[in-house]
């Protein structure tokens, strides 16, 4: 994995090498092994890269014989070599071993209809100089970013924000709307980000940019619709998908490790992982000093099971804290949870390991219905089915087993739920939660709420579903939702890729495989939710090869702890220059006042619920957010010269 | 002396609780006008944690045990159900306890 950069002009005025050096300089940290560009009179282009496939011969950018076609790619294409083979049947000439290679001969045979043909996670940016366009992709459920600028008919594009402000082209200001609906899903919904102006390419789309216009197409679309019955032979073609799956994430030339949550999924990723690795498998884990959020005695009967090396990141008293503005810098938006932050220790542990690819367990629970909130959307429908019933709400307080027993009881608990919404509206299964998160909006600053206007973040969600998304089940709908407004934008980008790319360790995620999604999608609700049975395809699937105390286990979600971080300890200084009065006031987004009150409540130990945590955490890391990018203008800050960009630097002009 | 005259008035539990409402889970909303039959859950004021520290408090200021059975929207859900609840409890068994009371309308 690795880092890109560029620019295309719409007249030919060129691009400066150090222009393009800066943007590089910004994103180093996805690709300390090497640094290469090109520049001529329309475009730029810069890569940062990371080692992993072809190490001597993989340089980028990477053109093709004459020069016509040439890309920068940040990412990984599992099935390079049967693309390879394909293409060289059709009369393509390798120069390499590199998957890189595969896009440039792959766009010159197909063009953009190779990535229908990708098996990978990548973003990359080719220019054909045949017809003078850039062409910009993304894989399909957004593994890997790519954000873009248009600026006076010019285009920016990076795999992180960070370049674009670098490039000193690209104006620094927030998005009032992105911000709003971080406060709503966790993330801005893409291509929304919170920054004005700035695009996150979608997942599952392309881009091309001709003579300074864009124009963006959708080649992947989520198909929720699931068959009547059970295949008879679906336990086999799992197996068969989890088994292709992970070999084709095991193809690197060097070792690759893997992250084990203690979970299901991860332990499944890494039993397979070590049935085919040619290396001591190397495994990794983040452990919790407060018992409640501790999964280390699943991790380590994983870890013996599959006589693992394994090795532990643990997170005591103050470790999340003195991270925490790092993380931030790194996520480039404001975050609800400092889940994000023991990831982001556990990558620095696993490149100081000398580890730089890891399989995670990341996709499982949005595709064979893992979460809680799918057993709470069951459990809403079955209510509300019999709303006189004094039984059938009990069932609630038999979801989120992880939050204290007294929290979950009793008639409040129950009514949040039977109370959040219709089941007629399409967001059904997800307005609890948004109905908890926006409680962050009784922070915002008055002025701030006003220039919102009419926003409305959750009627711009209802608007842009697809046809047919009613068709679907219920859970169809809900897994849907997660996947567009969880999975994309947050899990797999805040707390999945920027985190392994802040020391340069690169996440691969096997059950992110298009081909067992899209089995998985197509299985009856029942194969994946039986009763309140989570994962029981997946559970059946894996007995045998597990130890029992896995496959039996009731999912645990990943949780950090969010207020105490900050506060049951020593107080990190920043906590309280940042939420003083004076300083909110100066940021304009949340009211002093109101701020004030959540910090009093949280030193004195009396913010527990959840409402309050996600407060604190997104407050916290929204005032980091704006010092970070909206301060200095990164320019003045961002490493300036090509010398900086280390070893490996390679320019071709 | 008459136990029922020894414990609180109903108005004055109504006023200490929308004090502490108003501190606790109303501090980042000051404009916002907490009517007595306004409901405490519906408005999103408090949340099931939420009931748990107004348990607490109410124990405490007003010398109670309220039994896991009695977190209800019944006896909690308005500042109003709340006054009728624990002046019942009070006067039910002098200024505290843990009898049950009777059922509020």
């Amino acid at each position: 994995m690795c880092g890109l950069a560029g620019v295309a002009r719409a007249r030919p005025q060129g691009v400066s090498a150090q222009l393009l050096e800066r943007m590089a300089a910004a994103i180093r940290h996805r690709g300390p092994d090497g640094f290469g560009l090109h520049a001529d009179d329309r475009i730029g282009l810069a890569h940062v890269r990371l080692s992993v496939i072809d190490v001597a011969g993989g340089a980028q950018p990477m053109a093709n014989e004459d020069g016509d076609v040439r890309v920068v790619y940040n990412g990984e294409i599992y099935n390079y070599l049967e693309l390879r083979h394909e293409l060289q049947l059709r009369g393509h000439v390798f120069r390499t071993r590199s998957d890189t290679e595969v896009l440039v001969h792959g766009y010159e045979q197909w063009g953009e209809g190779l990535l229908e043909r990708l098996n990978g996670q990548f973003a990359f940016a080719l220019h054909d100089r045949r017809t003078a366009s850039l062409f910009l992709a993304r894989d399909r459920f957004g593994i890997l970013p790519l954000f873009y600028a248009e600026r006076g008919g010019d285009l920016y594009f990076a795999s992180e924000i960070k370049a674009l402000f670098a490039s000193g082209a690209v104006e620094q200001a927030l998005d009032p709307e992105g911000l709003d609906e971080v406060f709503t899903f966790w993330a801005a919904r893409p291509p929304r980000t919170p920054f004005r102006g700035i695009r996150a390419l979608e997942p599952g789309t392309w881009a091309r940019w001709r003579d300074g216009a864009l124009s963006v197409r959708r080649y992947y679309t989520l198909d929720l619709t699931t068959a009547e019955a059970e295949p008879a032979d679906a336990v086999e073609r799992l197996d068969e998908l989890l088994r292709s799956g992970v070999r084709l994430r095991m193809r690197a030339d060097v070792p690759v490790g893997g992250y084990l949550s203690g979970g299901l999924d991860s332990s499944i990723a890494c039993a397979l992982a070590a049935q085919g690795s040619p290396y001591h498998l190397r495994t990794f884990s983040v452990t919790f000093d407060d018992p409640p959020l501790d999964e280390s005695a699943f991790q380590q009967a994983v870890a013996t099971q599959l006589g693992s090396r394994h090795a532990v990141q643990r997170i005591g008293g103050g470790a999340i804290a003195r991270v925490f503005p790092d993380v931030v810098r790194h996520a480039e938006t404001p975050l609800l949870r400092t889940a994000p932050a023991p990831l982001y220790l556990l990558s620095r542990l696993t490149r100081e390991q000398g580890i730089k690819v890891v399989l995670t367990g990341e996709g499982s629970d949005e595709v064979f219905l893992g979460y809680d909130l799918f057993k709470e959307t069951l459990v809403r429908l079955f209510c509300l089915r019999q709303p006189d019933s004094r039984w059938r709400p009990r069932l609630f307080d038999r979801l989120y087993g992880y939050l204290p027993p007294q929290a979950r009881k009793g008639d409040f608990w129950r009514r949040f739920f039977l109370n959040a919404g219709s089941p007629d509206d399409p967001l059904f299964s997800h307005l609890p939660r948004f109905r908890l998160t926006t409680r962050i909006r009784d922070f915002y600053a008055d002025r701030f709420r006003a220039g919102l206007g009419a926003f409305d973040a959750l009627g711009e969600l209802r608007q842009s579903l697809p046809p047919g998304f009613m068709g679907w089940s219920p859970l169809g709908r809900a897994a849907y939702l997660e996947i567009v407004t969880l999975l994309s934008p947050y899990l797999l980008a805040a707390q999945g890729d920027r985190m392994a790319m802040a020391h340069g360790v690169e996440a691969r995620v096997p059950f992110l495989d298009h081909r067992l999604v899209e089995f998985a999608l197509r299985l009856p609700d029942r194969s994946r939710l039986r009763g309140l049975r989570e994962k029981a395809i997946l559970r059946r699937w894996a007995e045998g090869t597990l130890p029992p105390a896995i496959t039996r286990r009731p999912k645990q979600p990943y949780r950090a702890p969010d207020v105490p971080a900050f506060f049951a300890g020593t107080e990190p200084e920043y906590v309280a220059e940042l939420l003083d009065a004076a300083s909110l006031q100066r940021t304009g987004i949340f009211n002093p006042e109101a701020v004030t009150g959540l910090v009093r409540r949280c030193r004195a130990g009396l913010a527990t619920g959840v409402g309050e945590n996600q407060a604190l955490v997104a407050i916290l890391s929204t005032e980091l957010w704006h010092r970070e990018f909206l301060g200095a203008p990164a320019r003045e800050r961002a490493p300036a010269s090509s010398g900086e960009l280390g070893a490996g630097a390679s320019i071709a002009a | 002396m008459d136990q029922q005259t020894t414990g609180p008035a109903q108005s004055e539990i109504v006023d200490r609780a929308r004090a502490y409402v108003r501190e606790n889970f109303l501090y980042m909303r000051p404009d916002w006008t907490l009517g007595d039959e306004d409901p405490l859950l519906g408005s999103g004021v408090i949340d099931s944690i939420g009931v748990i520290e107004l348990v607490e408090f109410l124990q405490g200021a007003f010398r109670l045990a309220i039994a896991e059975e009695e977190i209800t929207e019944q006896n909690l859900g308005t500042l109003a159900a709340i006054g009728r609840f624990v002046h019942q409890k009070c006067h039910a068994n002098g200024s505290g306890g843990s009898v049950r009371p009777r059922q509020v309308a």
